[in-house]
């Protein structure tokens, strides 16, 4: 046992042995997290067929590498002292020789780092979600009326014909504008491979955009449960090249029924 | 005992005088709750008129179901004798000295677990059992989904079954994680810890306990009628749809919220006003203070799931448009509502559980907490940002979409008192020697599972990831990792470490080893998996998936099952150490805190003469 007066540590923190040794299973661990957390998640996710899904996946790839020095310096710590002291026994170990009860600079740099993590999150966020938002707000689009009902997603495309479908069909590289809404309950419209998202509610229209950039048939899922039926509640989008689009779009019968108003907005 | 002082010691030959209450007790009480139920349910058939044309559909039948279970409620409370002590009151009396003896379950054996008895430490035993009656149902649930989805068809189970279960699975698992640490440890061991004689208010905690079971039988009564086909959830206008079986929900909502509130204010008022003499603040256990916010925080939060569920029902049954988009209401003000309770209710599970570990930290390492007020800050700053994120609930609901930012950076600031949570942990683990007990391997086990909750939680807060995430099984891993891999692991470490003090007699070492072991494993594999499938783009609630998610689906379901196994042991390992474990010794961990200062088993009134506290409870190791 030490004397009592001596103090915990002489001579610069960071050169002591075990210091050192923590600091190199945090780099190695660091490395391991982040490597493995954004390769499994974004393998699991598939390829993207969006520029919105594609943010999706860089934002899950910069939290996780964000996140990674902070699980790795925990997990550092966590596996030092499992490797450390082991004490078996029904009696206790002796106890500590240094009752490190605070340490004023370990509290201010955590927060300091953790807060300067959450702002990094924050402006990574804002920046996508401005993408988003801008989306809504294209000149461009196309517009679809998204009705859901127990079980089912119809797509209303505007113009004079009522074209009605179950489903959805898009031209690539076209941005596009969804109005969603139901005719019974809460549903959400979930296109699977393009990362958005969007409740359909019942008396009210949502609004959520896009541009499809990969020609192939994605999956469109309903994300919120709806009754019965509810894990049925799903359908495909087929995203063709523009003329493909046309021809469909000229072979479809006049259904006279349209959620479009002469207006051109959902109604 | 101090309190027997004022009144004539009884002597020998005394036959207690006890009214009405002698004559109460659980069986009255289902039996007049049942009686009363029937009645109403009775009079409601022959009374109440039709149906007008303008009505919506089944509105009698709901006024019926409603009433009756309201008549269970009044039936059931009048039975077990919480009606007796207000009654006197209001009549100008009061119990008697023997009265309330009886009420505190002197020399009563076994009979007072199945009365309504106002000792601390009996509430705290039954609050352990019906916690863990609660997790056996909940659990065989969550073994009917998984097995319901171990194929891709599902289909063995009718899906209005299916959904039934996955919100009954949801909503008493909630109800069940609420009550897990608050309950068993903070009414039996709270009080102790500060070193006071009962709670400042026995009778409503009784009280607390009691509407428990009363809201218990709506639930399962709403099981026969048709189910609780929405999710834990009950979103409308799908609760206004779901068949009878809701009112079930709405009333077992209503009570149990009562009985929230009535243990928020009690314990609250027990810590703030009855620590012993000498325990400042800065001297209270940490574990009073997670006791303290996770309670302090349910008072705001309940009675809005309270008025939620008043208003569901007065849809539901009397016409009314509330959230009723044809007629002037909002679904999303249902939301709004819902999340206002439902987002401060995870940290009011989860900081207790936290807390516990932070308890017994300290204990097994030999050192003092890292930074006590660290600590404190950090549950006060998760108190305080956690009433303020509802709405991430909602980026996709389309409510308020110029909202989604700002709710999107309160979500985000509550990972740095999180933080705080997990520096205090990995500080006190620093350098320490470890005593190797199931307590001490539940740290670790919850820094790794919080972690991967917490992190899974910032992807979640980000509006243009949720858009892709919400709603999918990612979100059902998530909320699993941190309720059950943190909350639920922290809640074992502390029946672990507070046994020998509840039953006097030391928790089997082997088995729960061996049921530490397989919990934490079979946690991992079936969350991972989850989260995968999630990923892969499988939405919650399903009962029925495409083939591309067998896989995952598969890896859950066999990490469920290890979770089973894991907990058959520890309930097993609870049965029989209770009954023929070895006798602990009055503190078996040799811990500093006020609760293992008293004898096995636990006097009626704790303390012979009340303890002053001098020093640290976490003045482990020497100063320097």
């Amino acid at each position: 046992m030490p004397d009592t007066n001596t103090p915990y540590f002489t001579g610069q923190w960071w050169k002591r042995k075990d210091v050192k040794r923590h600091a190199v299973l945090w780099v190695i661990l660091t490395a391991l997290i982040g490597y493995i957390g954004t390769e499994v998640q974004t393998r699991a996710m598939g390829a993207p067929a969006s520029e919105a899904m594609e943010n999706v996946i860089n934002l899950i790839r910069i939290f996780t590498w964000a996140a990674a020095p902070v699980a790795a310096f925990v997990a550092a710590i966590a596996i030092g002292a499992l490797m450390g002291n082991r004490h078996y026994g029904d009696n206790p170990p002796p106890e500590a020789e240094h009752a490190i009860t605070n340490s004023p600079r370990a509290n201010a740099v955590w927060i300091v780092i953790s807060a300067l993590l959450c702002l990094f999150a924050l402006i990574a966020g804002l920046i996508a979600l401005q993408k988003d938002n801008e989306a809504l707000l294209d000149n461009q689009a196309i517009r679809v009326n998204v009705v859901g009902q127990q079980w089912a997603w119809n797509y209303d495309y505007p113009g004079s014909n009522g074209v009605r479908s179950e489903v959805l069909h898009l031209p690539v590289d076209q941005p596009v504008v969804f109005h969603v809404t139901s005719k019974d309950v809460k549903h959400s419209f979930w296109v699977v491979q393009m990362g958005i998202k969007i409740d359909a509610n019942p008396g009210e229209f949502t609004e959520t955009a896009v541009t499809p950039n990969k020609i192939g048939t994605f999956d469109i899922r309903c994300a919120e449960l709806c009754g019965l039926l509810h894990a049925y509640m799903q359908n495909k989008v087929i995203v063709e090249s523009k003329e493909d689009f046309d021809k469909w779009m000229a072979s479809q019968p006049n259904t006279g029924e349209t959620t479009w108003t002469e207006e051109g907005a959902a109604a | 005992m101090t309190t027997m002082m004022e009144h004539p010691a009884p002597t020998s030959g005394h036959t207690p005088r006890v009214g009405i209450i002698r004559h109460l007790n659980v069986f009255t009480a289902f039996g007049l709750g049942a009686i009363t139920a029937f009645v109403v349910w009775r009079l409601g058939l022959s009374f109440l008129p039709a149906d007008s044309e303008s009505a919506p559909l089944f509105t009698r039948e709901d006024k019926i179901t409603l009433l009756s279970m309201i008549g269970w409620f009044v039936g059931f409370m009048a039975g077990i004798g919480a009606l007796v002590a207000p009654f006197r009151w209001v009549m100008g009396k009061d119990l008697s000295h023997d009265e309330n003896m009886f009420l505190a379950g002197k020399d009563m054996g076994t009979k007072r677990y199945f009365r309504y008895t106002t000792d601390h430490k009996v509430v705290g035993i039954q609050y352990l059992i019906i916690t863990m009656v609660i997790f056996g149902i909940g659990g065989i649930l969550a073994m009917l989904i998984r097995a319901n989805l171990g194929t891709p068809e599902g289909g063995w189970i009718h899906p209005q079954a299916y959904n039934s279960i996955v919100g009954t699975h949801g909503i008493i698992m909630i109800v069940g994680t609420i009550i897990m640490v608050t309950g068993p440890f903070g009414n039996y061991i709270m009080p102790i810890m500060i070193g006071a004689r009962d709670m400042a208010f026995p009778r409503l905690n009784a009280l607390s306990f009691w509407l428990i079971v009363a809201a218990a039988i709506p639930l399962i009564w709403g099981q026969f009628i048709g189910g609780i086909s929405t999710g834990w959830s009950a979103y409308n206008p799908l609760a206004g749809q779901a068949p009878l079986g809701m009112n079930g929900y709405i009333m077992f909502i209503c009570i149990f919220a009562l009985s929230t509130m009535v243990a928020g204010a009690n314990i609250t008022t027990t810590v703030v006003r009855m620590r012993a003499r000498g325990m400042t603040w800065n001297r209270t256990p940490i574990f009073i203070y997670g006791t303290v916010a996770s309670v302090a925080l349910a008072l705001p939060a309940f009675p809005v799931f309270f008025l939620s569920q008043v208003m569901s029902g007065m849809d539901r049954a009397l016409g009314t448009s509330f959230y009723d988009t044809a007629r002037g209401g909002s679904g999303w003000l249902y939301e709004n509502l819902f999340w206002i309770m439902g987002h401060p209710e995870v940290y009011v599970i989860l900081i207790p559980a936290v807390a516990a570990l932070m308890e017994m930290a300290p204990v097994f390492t030999r050192r003092p907490l890292f930074s006590f007020n660290v600590a404190v800050m950090g549950i006060a700053g998760i108190c305080g940002l956690s009433v303020l994120v509802w709405a991430h609930h909602m980026y996709m609901s389309g409510w308020a979409p110029l909202l989604n930012a700002p709710f999107m950076l309160t979500t985000e600031l509550i990972s740095i008192p999180t933080g705080m949570l997990f520096l205090v942990l990995v500080g006190t683990l620093w350098r320490g020697r470890l005593w190797m007990t199931v307590p001490t391997m539940s740290i670790f086990a919850l820094l790794w599972n919080f972690m991967i909750g917490g992190v899974t939680g910032i992807y979640l807060s980000d509006v243009p990831a949720d858009a892709f995430l919400h709603g999918s099984m990612y979100v059902t891993a998530h909320f699993h990792y941190t309720l059950m891999g943190a909350g639920l692991t922290g809640a074992i470490a502390a029946l672990v470490y507070w046994f020998p003090k509840m039953t006097g007699r030391m928790l089997d070492k082997k088995l729960s080893w061996v049921s530490f072991w397989l919990v934490q494993i079979g946690f991992n594999v079936a969350f991972i998996g989850m989260f995968f499938v999630g990923l892969q783009g499988q939405p919650r609630r399903v009962e029925a998936y495409a083939a591309i998610f067998n896989k995952g689906n598969l890896i859950t379901t066999i990490g469920a099952a290890t979770i089973m196994t894991g907990m058959l042991i520890l309930l097993a390992a609870v049965i029989g150490s209770w009954r023929s474990g070895v006798k602990a010794p009055m503190n078996p961990w040799y811990a500093k805190s006020l609760e293992w200062t008293v004898p096995n088993p636990v006097p009626l009134e704790n303390f012979e003469t009340l303890p002053v506290v001098t020093e640290d409870v976490y003045g482990y190791g020497r100063k320097n």
